[in-house]
């Protein structure tokens, strides 16, 4: 079992979504700094992806600031220096770019996209 | 980058059949790579010519930095082999056939048997006949990686097998991930079956290399397009040459864009399709991908 959530989806470079489930378990305390983080190995056996994917994935999320290497330990979580509320806001970018799209392929407007956003929110 | 199995324009008859047509590509090291295509592609036959078991009529190819044809015991101890329904003693019990692979090879690693053994549930005291399909593709799985091969070739490994035993074949065979690093190039007509474990990707069709690419640069740079035309647009418009495909149904266009760039695209539909709503842009499954250069190449040959 992984500590984190993941959920792959069809068309999108898996290193991609895996970096991108990491950040969000990181940045809502799903994975706890100090954590011990999954090796290569046992990422790749249990997402069943390829362990040159896997170590992509690892080394970008070292790069961005998410993972740490601990002698002895391997990778270890670490909470990224700046505001995660602002990390979280980015995360959601790609899913409003799809309702943008969506939005213009209906013709609606920028005020009527918002309408239906604040709709959708009250509903829920 | 390295490559431990690299195709150089090989070739291959059968009489009158030609399996291979001047076909070129690599297994970058560390890899994953899948052989993907119909049956008759020409998977299994590239694969037998890189272990020897074929000659190429012409061209060459290369396995761990020597000639194919020139293989010895010493290169084929540093490669695993597992194929669908390959031949197997039979009459040999789990036990026996693990203990008779065993001395082949001088880097058998007793260890990773013991836990691979264990991974799988592989009856030590039944005859190889009467495992399951599964069970035998597994036991096979375990000689062909106690040794710790640098390359791994597996033909259609997954054919027949439910997913829940695929699974655990796919995890076994993961067992080897880390450490050194060793390659893999595996053949499987089913693309879904392989689309997340393979990071390159070297599709087939009737013999020829129809790709030879990373997974991760074919999805970044394949999207499927739909465009909504106007009622009165009259005639399709001429397409950049890296949009292909096109098929028109009523006043909705599809194409695929196989070299797409998504701050240029904007610009260039709109200049295409003056007047017409944003298109809708999506990414393509490896499986649609392939359907889809498949279908466009036919279109190419005027088939």
């Amino acid at each position: 079992m992984l500590p984190f959530r993941f959920h792959l989806l069809d068309g999108v470079p898996v290193s991609d979504q895996l970096v991108k489930a990491v950040q969000r378990a990181v940045l809502t305390g799903e994975m706890a700094p100090g954590e011990k983080f999954p090796s290569v190995r046992v990422l790749a056996q249990e997402l069943k992806i390829s362990p040159t994917t896997a170590h992509k994935a690892v080394l970008e999320l070292r790069d961005a600031g998410f993972l740490a290497t601990r002698p002895g330990a391997g990778m270890v979580v670490v909470k990224p220096a700046g505001s995660s509320r602002e990390q979280l806001i980015s995360q959601l970018a790609p899913a409003c770019r799809d309702l943008i799209r969506q939005a213009g392929l209906l013709g609606l407007t920028a005020e009527e996209t918002q309408k239906a956003l604040r709709r959708a929110l009250s509903e829920d | 980058m390295n490559s431990l199995l690299e195709f150089h324009q090989v070739s291959r008859r059968f009489g009158r059949s030609q399996a291979l047509k001047s076909a070129s590509f690599r297994v970058p090291a560390g890899s994953i790579t899948a052989l993907l295509g119909p049956n008759g592609a020409g998977k299994s036959t590239a694969l037998r010519i890189a272990l020897n078991l074929l000659r190429p009529s012409s061209g060459e190819a290369r396995v761990l930095g020597a000639d194919s044809r020139k293989l010895g015991p010493a290169e084929l101890a540093r490669i695993g082999y597992v194929a669908e329904g390959m031949e197997l003693p039979d009459w040999m019990t789990v036990d026996q056939f693990l203990a008779w692979c065993r001395p082949l090879y001088p880097k058998w690693d007793s260890d990773l048997e013991r836990e691979l053994r264990k991974q799988f549930a592989l009856p030590g005291d039944r005859k190889l006949k009467h495992l399951s399909r599964g069970q035998r593709m597994k036991a096979a799985l375990v000689s062909a990686l106690a040794y710790r091969p640098e390359l791994l070739v597996l033909d259609e490994p997954f054919s027949g097998l439910d997913p829940l035993v695929r699974d655990e074949f796919i995890t076994g065979l993961l067992e080897l991930a880390g450490g050194e690093g060793f390659s893999v190039v595996l053949s499987s007509h089913d693309i879904e079956e392989v689309d997340r474990l393979a990071d390159h990707v070297v599709m087939l069709n009737h013999g020829e290399v129809l790709l030879n690419e990373s997974t991760e640069s074919l999805l970044a740079r394949h999207r499927r397009v739909e465009v909504l035309l106007p009622e009165n647009f009259g005639d399709l418009p001429a397409l950049p040459p890296t949009w292909i495909a096109p098929q028109s149904s009523g006043r909705v266009l599809r194409f695929a864009d196989t070299s797409h760039d998504a701050a240029a695209f904007g610009q260039t539909a709109a200049k295409v399709f003056p007047g017409c709503p944003p298109p809708d842009v999506r990414p393509y499954s490896l499986r649609e991908l392939f359907v889809t250069l498949v279908r466009a190449g036919k279109a190419d040959a005027g088939l």
